[in-house]
């Protein structure tokens, strides 16, 4: 065994380096051997030297790149506040949330010199300050939380007091600027950043990714539009007293949902003094019976289906015995109507009859083709499922024809009059702003001619004088709808209440124009609505919900880009009926 | 004379050089960092008060959106200026305007501008209330006790 192995031992250092060190050390017995001391001496002198110089180069190397380099940003105490949710902007860049500096409040009873002198201090100060938590933190030994979300007013207010133990953390706090306003489709967050309900959850995951990158999610509505919507649902509200309301519009093209009101509404910034009654978005979380709305579907389906043209004609001079059941028309017109009388009479006799010649399977077909029997399709979370007929038979095909058996969103029922308004494609709804002429497509429903007979069809129920929509006539605007009147089940009277509706109006505007024209869906609903003397004590969909729907196009319309164009006598497209179907329909 | 082996006043002209290049480093890198430390204060402060203005447009913006919202501007606009929304007839083109002014100013106190007389609701009254709607059609089913395969 060598001396080098006897002295370093089985060390695991390398070899390479071992034999480095002996080499010197042999350098200096070698410079003594020689007889030159000096030279040892004075190698050894430069050897430490030179070991010496190399480390303070290091050092210097060190400090100045850490004196000129480092990230001053790293320090200080606004360093470590990035917003952990992004800003939420509607589609203009109007902002709706934001993550917004707070302070929360910390008191430590070591440092406090008067407490009495404190607590009074501070309860001035903060009126929102319990005084049994200030009481613990007083008598308590150690710092501890007392009070979050102080504004930086706040904070300065306590600060001036200048008391000892009092001190202040910062913390970001979700703030909803506009409070009530479009707080459906907002939603809100917790304490801990995670969306609870609207967009706020829905695009949870992009929010806090996009408050990396410091960029706003832009939402698909627009606040002028809400705005609107909001005043005038409210303004509805407010003369028929129901007890809730939804206001929705949508682009029929792309499906991005430009204004959603849900009433009764709460404020995001206290979500826990609304109760979950006025939390309920009942645009996407609750079902309805939308009655006569319906028959926009069923008139659609008999169309693309071939079974009936707008000439077609259905007797509805009596009322029409099916199964165990009689249907009777609200107002009888006890004559034989054409299929776009039907529509304009509301005629439950005519579209049970229409209904029944398309048959229930091929119903059920349309109805799920349309989006009818699964949640609408939107990015909300709260998107509710609907309530279908178990079997598509001939009772359930009555009933669903004129929107009864049948419990949908509104959501839902946007989605599917989109599909008969856009040229006929099933296309999702969205709250996310798509870019400037984006391009949605869908899987298809119907044909474009059955979309332009539609568009035709519910022009002429607002613009006749027999029209059960034209109070929501709108000068210049060529506005087209239904009305919609479901009168709710009643489990007292195991029977359906004619006191209790669901009264609506769906309209679409402008109606002219190509099919793939800029085309706008509004829906007001108002759940049981008491009439008044203004509406002659009626509370049905024509009375309550068109006036509303027509007030809100027409404030809209200017924001939406549709200007007023000059109405001309608008014909329905009509294909020539074939012989099978001049039989059918009848 | 090696320059390893020359002295000046006794001292090796190498380990002065050595002690004076040591000297130089000490004060170079003392001084590099008292003035880079002044330096790094500076940034530090402009930086709290960057972060402090954006703070504070962050709030300013938030109270800009609080005080537009549009239910409270529809509100002030109504109370204190008589405003409402715009109706068609007191809509007109730039196109239009010319006519207008050539019509004179309205006897009437509602204008009927060109945009209204254009469109088919130029008939309508302003002020009164357009003639009532039909009652729209509720479902009513004789008799009918709820059908049981109908879920609710």
């Amino acid at each position: 065994m060598s001396f080098s192995q006897q002295a370093f031992g089985r060390t695991g250092l390398p070899r390479w380096l071992i034999e480095r060190v002996w080499g010197l050390e042999h350098a200096f017995e070698r410079a003594r051997a020689s007889g030159k001391a000096e030279d040892d001496t004075r190698l050894r002198i430069f050897f430490v030297l030179a070991l010496f110089t190399l480390g303070f180069i290091t050092l210097a190397i060190g400090a100045t790149r850490a004196a000129l380099f480092s990230d001053v940003r790293s320090g200080g105490s606004l360093a470590a506040l990035g917003a952990s949710r992004a800003d939420l902007v509607d589609r203009n860049g109007m902002l709706l949330a934001a993550d917004l500096l707070h302070y929360g409040l910390y008191i430590d009873p070591r440092e406090i010199w008067e407490t009495e002198e404190t607590r009074r201090s501070l309860l001035r100060t903060l009126p929102n300050l319990e005084p049994e938590r200030l009481e613990r933190a007083l008598r308590g030994n150690r710092r501890i939380f007392v009070l979050g979300a102080l504004t930086p007013q706040e904070r300065n207010r306590v600060h001036e007091l200048g008391l000892p133990g009092v001190s202040f953390e910062p913390e970001q706090r979700r703030v909803y600027p506009l409070g009530t306003s479009a707080a459906h489709i907002v939603g809100f967050s917790d304490a801990g950043g995670e969306g609870i309900s609207g967009a706020e959850a829905a695009f949870n995951d992009d929010i806090r990714a996009a408050a990396r990158n410091g960029a706003p999610v832009p939402l698909s509505i627009d606040l002028r539009v809400q705005g609107a919507l909001e005043d005038e649902l409210y303004k509805a509200v407010a003369e028929f007293t129901p007890k809730g309301a939804v206001g929705l519009v949508t682009d029929v093209h792309t499906g991005e949902i430009l204004g959603m009101a849900s009433w009764p509404a709460f404020d995001p910034n206290k979500p826990g003094k609304a109760g979950v009654y006025a939390q309920t978005n009942r645009a996407a979380a609750t079902v309805y019976e939308m009655g006569s709305t319906f028959k926009a579907f069923t008139v659609a389906i008999g169309l693309d289906s071939g079974v009936a043209t707008p000439e077609s004609t259905f007797d509805a001079r009596n009322p029409y015995k099916l199964g165990y059941r009689t249907i009777h028309d609200y107002h009888a017109a006890r004559k034989v109507l054409t299929l776009v009388e039907v529509f304009q009479h509301s005629s439950n006799i005519g579209t049970a009859k229409l209904a029944e010649s398309v048959g229930p399977q091929q119903m059920g077909r349309y109805f799920a083709g349309l989006g009818l029997t699964t949640p609408a399709k939107v990015e909300l979370v709260e998107s509710a499922r609907p309530l279908t007929p178990k079997v598509w038979n001939d009772d359930a095909v009555a009933s669903t024809s004129f929107g009864h058996g049948i419990n949908v969103t509104p959501l839902a029922l946007a989605r599917a009059y989109g599909t008969i308004l856009n040229g006929g494609k099933l296309i999702p709804l969205t709250i996310r702003k798509l870019e400037p002429g984006a391009k949605v497509d869908g899987p298809r429903v119907m044909s474009e001619r059955t979309s332009l007979q539609m568009l035709s069809i519910m022009r002429a129920n607002v613009s006749g004088e027999s029209g059960s929509g034209r109070s929501a006539n709108m000068p210049g605007l060529s506005v087209g709808g239904k009305t919609g009147t479901g009168e709710k089940y009643d489990p007292a009277i195991r029977g359906y209440s004619r006191s209790r509706q669901v009264s609506s109006f769906a309209a679409v505007f402008p109606t002219t124009g190509p099919v793939d024209a800029k085309r706008y869906f509004v829906l007001i609903l108002l759940d049981e609505p008491h009439g008044t003397a203004r509406s002659a004590g009626y509370s049905t969909g024509g009375w309550v919900a068109a006036p509303a729907a027509g007030r809100v196009i027409e404030r809209i319309a200017p924001f939406l880009g549709v200007t007023r164009r000059a109405d001309v006598g608008q014909a329905i497209p009509v294909e020539p009926p074939s012989v099978e179907q001049m039989g059918e329909g009848q | 004379m090696s320059v390893f082996t020359r002295r000046v006043r006794g001292f090796r002209l190498l380990d002065l050089v050595g002690v004076g290049l040591l000297v130089a480093v000490i004060l170079g890198v003392y001084l590099a960092k008292t003035m880079a430390g002044r330096e790094r204060a500076e940034i530090a402060t402009i930086e709290r008060q960057i972060k402090a203005e954006k703070a504070r447009i962050r709030l300013l913006q938030a109270e800009v959106a609080h005080l537009e919202q549009p239910g409270r501007l529809e509100r002030l606009s109504v109370t204190y200026l008589k405003m409402e929304p715009v109706t068609a007839h007191r809509e007109a083109t730039p196109d239009q305007i010319i006519d207008l002014a050539r019509a004179g100013p309205p006897k009437k106190a509602k204008a009927v501008s060109a945009v209204a007389a254009m469109v088919d609701g130029a008939n309508v009254i302003p002020g009164v209330p357009p003639p009532p709607p039909p009652e729209a059609n509720p479902v009513r089913v004789a008799q009918a006790p709820r059908p049981p395969e109908v879920p609710r």
